[in-house]
């Protein structure tokens, strides 16, 4: 399908509270550092793709216009791609159907978001529509809470494993975290500590939930003449696939999550993978809430629906485990919404091109790489490998 | 290459509804695939295109409409902004041979937001821009003004414009404005920000459109008339309006590029339509010397020939263009479906009395035109 297409780099931003540059500095944070990672000279890109979360989180409207400068797109093609959370992940695929299109040899892709500049929880209360969900659905944890329980009562897990092994992941992720350089948040946390931290919404407490990050990642995709010319070691854009849902939460099924399921079958597909938690190396989930990256396992396909919780306390997804999921800490800890999905995809690009640094995953071939969007509505995965 | 066709379209008219946004777009999107004979189960990807500033207070627009857009349990994705993006965004998808259909929409309910001065305001940048009252009215009144001072443009020849574009929307039933005006009747309308009169401006209107595209055996398949993809550009500027030169922007570059994959050489020979995107009234006539239809500083002369009109060399706007309806987001795709209908033969009252091979639809948002994107379709 289409021409094979290249990942040839990527850059992120350090994240955190960036009070220290404006939100274009930012972009051109990571903008320059693509660039010199890669060697490639901006006059050789020939499309641009820029993407955030909506205006009212950024303060400024279609930001393509703001970064036009900092994301060197003077002069050049510019889509502007936005699916709310899993705007990463969509903005990936812009850069994958460009060069695969054939209407493009070299694409630069860059997400961002400066969080600390916004009221995120405030934006995301007008996700939802005005009239109907509006007054009890605010914010994101809101929703995700909800989620989490419709999943546990459906698939009967006892609330305490479902407690225990989000606290597994927590404490494993924040430690996680200590290894990535670009994380946000990294904590050692106790069990204790974990379990007992102040109630977000029930039963998500606050070392289950994401912080606001700063940041932004950009990545520049390639065809394959144009990677052969290079000579480096690149990540293959193995399968794509998205899927989206209603619109209406309470329509909707969200523990054998249809949309989740399906983004995942295609990208299968497509790369040829038949058992994921056997085929792929490593995973980076998108884990804005430790109880969603227990569903995803089950969603796509790492085990079945009811054995996420043993699995996990297993350690199956651990560091050390058969498939080692958000080794880089994951959105847990590191959460600029814009740039989220595509820190992902560089998280899965760096995994299997051997340059992960102090959480490399040996040996890594083959990775997975996911965003999730909308009002729970949206998921997208992509694959990535060593060989194309 | 494979070629992408366009097997057909629906859209709303611009006139202000109290019909409810997410029945308009299941609407247009049901209509497209009914005119093409197909089930919503048998398009394979949905490109959307909004922007949540103009989205009447809901964020992440896409996420609204997403299924009353046909794509509930599909894969697609959204474009902010623009709505020529998204259509070449869905025929990148087709060209890779991923999808072989793909339903391109896009909605503006252009009655549930407020006006468009106070919503392109919010493209300003926070700190330098946004505290002296910037917006796309003053920018294009600074260009409109220049454009007066450096080529002798007149107040006349712009309302020219106007009473050219409104004309032809007499013939077309999606126009918002209909009326005949004179050019006494624009010059002596209010000044809304010196120099541009209020009948030099757009008004603001509404637009739900989709547009079915598929690859090239599945389209000659689904319609008997075709109307083919042949080139795209577009083109960005600086952020900064001091930082550019507003008589020498992207456009030229877009259309450049549009203009090579199509094979034009002769663009005001070989283009037999061309919808533009004139916000304000001068900017057509700017936009047309960047083109390629006449030298610089001739667009007013050009107009003045008689070239732009319908029965002319280069026939420009006979839909009225964005002068008579202004659905921000989705005026582009409202240029190529204007174009795609005169291609096929069906424009109705506003058909050209000429056979159109070649279309070229534009469009541009952004201040004074900070961004520019061209397509290019044929028969």
């Amino acid at each position: 399908m289409g021409r094979p297409v290249a990942i040839i780099g990527s850059a992120q931003t350090n994240h955190g509270r960036r009070f220290d540059v404006t939100y274009p500095e930012l972009v051109k944070e990571a903008v320059d550092a693509v660039f010199e990672n890669t060697g490639i000279s901006p006059d050789d890109i020939e499309g641009v793709v820029s993407g955030t979360m909506p205006s009212m989180m950024e303060g400024v409207a279609l930001t393509h216009f703001y970064f036009a400068d900092v994301l060197r797109s003077v002069g050049k093609p510019i889509l502007k791609t936005e699916t709310c959370g899993s705007t990463g992940i969509s903005l990936a695929f812009t850069g994958y159907y460009w060069i695969a299109s054939g209407m493009a040899d070299l694409v630069l892709v860059v997400g961002s978001e400066k969080m600390n500049e916004g009221d995120s929880q405030a934006t995301m209360t007008t996700v939802v529509d005005p009239f109907y969900q509006r007054y009890f659905i605010s914010g994101a944890p809101g929703v995700f809470s909800m989620q989490c329980q419709e999943w546990s009562v459906k698939i009967g897990i006892p609330e305490e494993k479902v407690r225990a092994a989000a606290t597994r992941l927590s404490i494993d992720h924040h430690n996680d975290a200590f290894d990535n350089p670009h994380a946000h948040i990294k904590k050692r946390l106790t069990e204790e500590e974990v379990n007992t931290a102040r109630i977000i919404t029930y039963p998500v407490r606050l070392w289950d939930v994401c912080p606001n990050s700063d940041g932004a990642c950009a990545m520049i995709f390639a065809s394959e003449k144009m990677a052969q010319k290079l000579g480096k070691k690149v990540a293959w854009v193995k399968g794509v696939g998205y899927s989206g849902e209603e619109y209406w939460f309470g329509d909707s099924e969200k523990a054998i999550w249809q949309c989740a399921i399906d983004a995942s079958r295609q990208a299968y597909d497509m790369a040829g993978i038949k058992n994921p938690r056997k085929d792929l190396d490593v995973a980076e989930v998108y884990n804005p809430f430790t109880f969603q990256e227990l569903l995803y396992y089950e969603c796509f396909g790492f085990c079945n629906f009811g054995e996420a919780c043993d699995l996990t306390l297993k350690g199956t997804f651990s560091r050390e485990g058969e498939l080692p999921c958000d080794p880089s800490g994951g959105t847990l800890c590191t959460n600029p919404i814009g740039a989220t999905g595509l820190n992902r995809v560089a998280e899965a690009a760096l995994q299997v091109t051997g340059q992960a640094g102090a959480h490399q995953i040996p040996g890594a071939k083959l990775s997975l790489a996911h965003a999730m969007g909308g009002v729970d509505q949206f998921n997208g995965v992509m694959i990535l490998g060593s060989d194309k | 290459m494979n070629r992408v066709g366009i097997v057909d379209v629906a859209m709303t008219p611009g006139v202000e509804t109290k019909d409810y946004f997410l029945d308009q777009v299941f609407r247009v999107s049901k209509e497209v695939l009914d005119k093409a004979g197909l089930r919503r189960e048998d398009v394979s990807t949905i490109v959307s295109a909004s922007s949540d500033v103009f989205h009447g207070g809901v964020s992440c627009a896409n996420s609204y409409y997403w299924d009353a857009g046909a794509a509930f349990l599909k894969n697609g994705s959204r474009q902010d902004g623009e709505s020529l993006f998204a259509f070449i965004y869905a025929v990148m998808r087709i060209l890779t041979g991923h999808h072989d259909t793909a339903l391109v929409i896009g909605v503006c309910k252009g009655s549930e937001n407020p006006d468009d001065d106070m919503l392109t305001h919010f493209f300003t940048d926070p700190f330098y821009q946004r505290q002296v009252g910037l917006n796309e009215t003053v920018a294009a009144a600074l260009q409109k003004r220049e454009y007066m001072d450096r080529y002798g443009i007149t107040d006349e020849q712009c309302a020219g414009v106007v009473v050219k574009n409104l004309e032809n929307a007499l013939r077309n039933p999606y126009a918002h404005v209909k009326k005949k005006v004179s050019v006494d009747d624009v010059l002596t309308s209010d000044v809304v920000m010196d120099p541009l009169k209020a009948m030099e401006c757009a008004p603001k209107s509404e637009g739900m459109i989709a547009m079915l595209l598929a690859k090239e055996d599945l389209a000659k398949k689904l319609t008997d008339k075709p109307v083919w993809f042949k080139g795209y550009g577009s083109s960005m500027d600086k952020f900064y309006l001091g930082d550019r030169d507003l008589l020498d922007g992207q456009l030229g570059n877009a259309a450049q590029k549009a203009y090579d994959t199509a094979g034009i050489k002769d663009p005001k020979k070989e283009i037999d339509v061309a919808e533009l995107c004139e916000p304000y009234a001068f900017q057509e006539l700017l936009w047309c010397e960047d083109l390629g239809f006449c030298d610089r500083g001739e667009g007013g002369r050009l107009l003045d020939s008689g070239a732009t009109a319908r029965d002319g060399e280069i026939p420009v706007n006979p839909s009225g263009g964005v002068l008579a309806s202004n659905p921000y987001v989705t005026r582009g795709l409202y240029r190529l479906a204007e174009g795609f209908l005169q291609i096929r033969g069906q424009a109705g009252e506003r058909q050209l009395d000429r056979k159109v091979h070649t279309a070229l639809a534009h469009s541009t948002h952004g201040f004074a035109g900070q961004c520019h994107a061209v397509a290019i379709i044929g028969s």
